[in-house]
């Protein structure tokens, strides 16, 4: 069968995805109260995908992120090119698959054609569409039933110049009782000038899989835009551990759900960000119960300096028959600068009875009470307030339980609150003196 | 050393609370400060520590012959003060090990050795009777009230202060807690440790016996004495050295 033929059903795919995007508006979107999420700055028609040669290393933003960690298998997309691929090959024996989703479309028609946007659609707004319709290169990752597999896999999304626009598709399948860690990372240089990075990312966790997934995002002091939607389905008796993590960009706007489908599924979803500057992060999750019998524990912590904005939105929702599931949300954010401006909103839909489902969300400032404790001890004010940041965080960055990506996040983090360390300084000095 | 507390008027944003106080605590001594709720006993423990809700208008704080009115309380902590707090705050994220070694690093100019720092909380956790699981967990988060103070007794242990006050350590123990939170603070007195036990009740005092007490009432000291005097307001109650002020007051 020649390759034409066996991808047809993509190409259908993708034309009608790409006439959506072109019927299709650029979306802003808002809430009540102070909230907007506008496009209005970005400059799409002066963005295009841009190609790269594979080379013999890996840039050094990569490597840097990465760390010297083993892996059991890694892709890196710069740009729209697949520039570095690789797999252990014991774990390729086991049928364990690790490479580019177009590379993967070709090879492995059936299995990609099976899973390939039933959680994702076209017809979520023109960015969803332009991902689907535009995503080259790609990631396709698949570990087979009753397959452990016990370093990471990790991709890669990277962009360093101006004018690119990335569309990227990751598509994970985890097998019945499959074991493994999946790490993405999407990253930016310091780029001077736009970018775009419109995503779709879906993970399916067969029938009492296990899987941690990681999602590190850290797009630097440019002016990327980050569009994406991410889910994650899990199945009968499976566990997926999630931990998405921002660190950086001009505009995200995300959209994050986990869906328990099936009975006994469970999941942990904990995420975090830190914003500076005038960056502006726009986050809605949903923890989807589609039967009963499920369990979800979702916490979510942010802080937020410079001007910058931000926004958490966390739904949970219990579909009908649901019964016996049992969910917590808990939404947190610490605001560190006057002018900085933010929200965190739970919310709750359950159409179905005897469930428990709590959620909870906090705006705050730093205590007082606790930086005079400190200080009391000799700890000075601005030391104070550093740990403090930091212990807020720690709940949420030992959940990665991966000690390299954990310091690679202390480290962003510390070097985050010392850039801003002045403004937090003034602010809660202020605040003192009105004390 | 001494710890001089002169005419000191002290202020929340609503009202003012202590009305002129005098007070002296010297190293090697130990001192009681007992007075009913509302007294303005936490006050003066929070403003000898420096909290910033507390505003000071009259008079002096003074350590060692320097002036800390103005002090922040971090300075007055390196200078040799301490406060065992009466409701500790939870510091999410950091474990009580790393607290405490944070909090002696912040007294020295080179940091403390990983092992040296070990061996002493090893010591002191034993002496404090401590669970050893007890310093990995978070500080004060999920604590008992007895586990708080015993954490606090603990940072005492660790810091070694020239001067301490306890601010209530003694409320809400239960009398096994209450033992050996006093063992405690017994163990660390001696010649260069001055203690400022804040109390409402007397019990405590059974366990560490002060050689200075004073009773506090509506923002002043209103007696001075030795321990027999903790024991008259043992018979008698605030109320009647209530009433015994107004007396004189009306003289």
């Amino acid at each position: 069968m020649p390759a034409s033929t066996a991808t047809t059903w993509l190409e259908e795919l993708r034309t009608t995805a790409r006439e959506a995007y072109a019927a299709e508006p650029v979306p802003s979107w808002r809430r009540s109260g102070f909230w907007t999420t506008s496009l209005r700055a970005l400059d799409l028609d002066s963005l295009e995908a841009r190609g790269y040669e594979p080379v013999g290393g890996l840039p050094e933003i990569v490597t840097g992120a990465l760390g010297q960690a083993e892996h059991a298998g890694l892709i890196v997309q710069h740009g729209q090119s697949t520039i570095y691929s690789d797999l252990d090959p014991a774990l390729a024996e086991q049928g364990v698959i690790v490479c580019p989703l177009e590379q993967a479309v070709e090879e492995h028609p059936e299995l990609v054609r099976q899973w390939y946007m039933r959680r994702l659609s076209h017809q979520e707004g023109k960015f969803a569409a332009a991902s689907a319709a535009f995503w080259s290169g790609g990631v396709f990752v698949h570990v087979p039933s009753n397959v452990k597999v016990d370093r990471p896999i990790q991709s890669v999304y990277l962009i360093d110049e101006p004018g690119t626009a990335q569309y990227a598709h990751t598509l994970a399948v985890v097998g019945e009782h499959a074991e493994c860690s999946i790490r993405e990372y999407c990253l930016g240089a310091n780029i001077d000038g736009q970018a775009l990075h419109a995503g779709g990312f879906e993970l399916y966790a067969q029938a009492g899989a296990n899987v941690r997934l990681a999602h590190f995002h850290d797009w630097g002091t440019g002016d990327i835009y980050d569009i994406s939607t991410k889910r994650v389905e899990i199945a009968r008796d499976a566990h997926v551990d999630w931990v998405p993590i921002h660190l950086g960009g001009r505009l995200t706007k995300q959209t994050l759900d986990i869906i328990t489908a099936e009975r006994g599924s469970d999941m942990r979803h904990t995420g975090l960000y830190f914003t500076e500057r005038d960056e502006h992060l726009d986050l809605f999750t949903t923890d989807r119960h589609e039967q009963g019998h499920t369990t979800g524990d979702t916490v979510w912590k942010g802080a937020l300096t410079g001007r910058s904005r931000a926004s958490y939105e966390g739904l949970i929702h219990i579909l009908p028959d649901s019964q016996e599931t049992h969910t917590y949300l808990q939404t947190h954010q610490m605001l560190l600068s006057s002018q900085a401006k933010g929200d965190a909103i739970p919310s709750l839909i359950v159409e179905t009875d005897d469930v428990s489902a709590s959620h909870g969300g906090t705006v705050g400032e730093l205590d007082e009470g606790q930086i005079f404790y400190m200080t009391s001890r000799g700890i000075t004010r601005s030391e104070a307030v550093r740990i403090l940041v930091e212990g807020y965080f720690e709940e949420v960055v030992t959940r990665l339980r991966d000690p390299g990506l954990e310091e690679l996040v202390r480290h962003r983090i510390a070097e985050k609150l010392k850039a801003a360390e002045d403004q937090v300084a003034e602010f809660i000095g202020e605040r003192a003196e009105v004390g | 050393m001494i710890l001089e507390i002169q005419n000191l008027h002290v202020r929340t944003e609503e009202r003012e609370i202590l009305h002129g106080v005098d007070l002296k605590v010297e190293q090697g001594e130990t001192h009681a400060l007992m007075g009913p709720n509302g007294s303005g006993k936490s006050t003066l423990a929070n403003t000898i520590m420096g909290n910033p809700v507390y505003e000071v208008t009259e008079g002096k704080i003074r350590f060692d012959g320097q002036d800390l009115t103005e002090a922040d309380p971090d300075e007055r902590a390196r200078a040799g003060l301490f406060l065992a707090f009466q409701y500790p705050a939870t510091i999410p994220g950091v474990s009580v090990a790393n607290f405490l070694r944070m909090a002696v690093n912040a007294r020295r100019d080179e940091p403390i050795k990983v092992k040296d720092f070990g061996k002493m909380m090893r010591e002191q956790v034993e002496l404090l009777k401590i669970d050893p699981e007890f310093v990995s967990r978070y500080l004060n988060e999920g604590f008992s009230g007895g586990e708080k103070k015993r954490a606090e007794i603990l940072q005492l242990a660790m810091l070694k202060p020239a001067i301490a006050v306890l601010d209530e350590t003694d409320s809400g123990l239960d009398i096994d807690a209450l033992r050996i939170v006093s063992d405690g603070v017994k163990a660390l007195s001696g010649p260069d440790m001055g203690t400022l036990i804040i109390t409402h009740y007397t019990r405590i005092l059974n366990y560490v016996r002060p050689q200075f007490v004073h009773i506090m009432l509506d923002g002043r000291i209103v007696r001075d004495g030795g321990p027999e005097l903790a024991d008259e307001l043992e018979q008698k109650g605030y109320e009647f050295l209530r009433e015994e002020v107004a007396a004189a007051n009306a003289g």
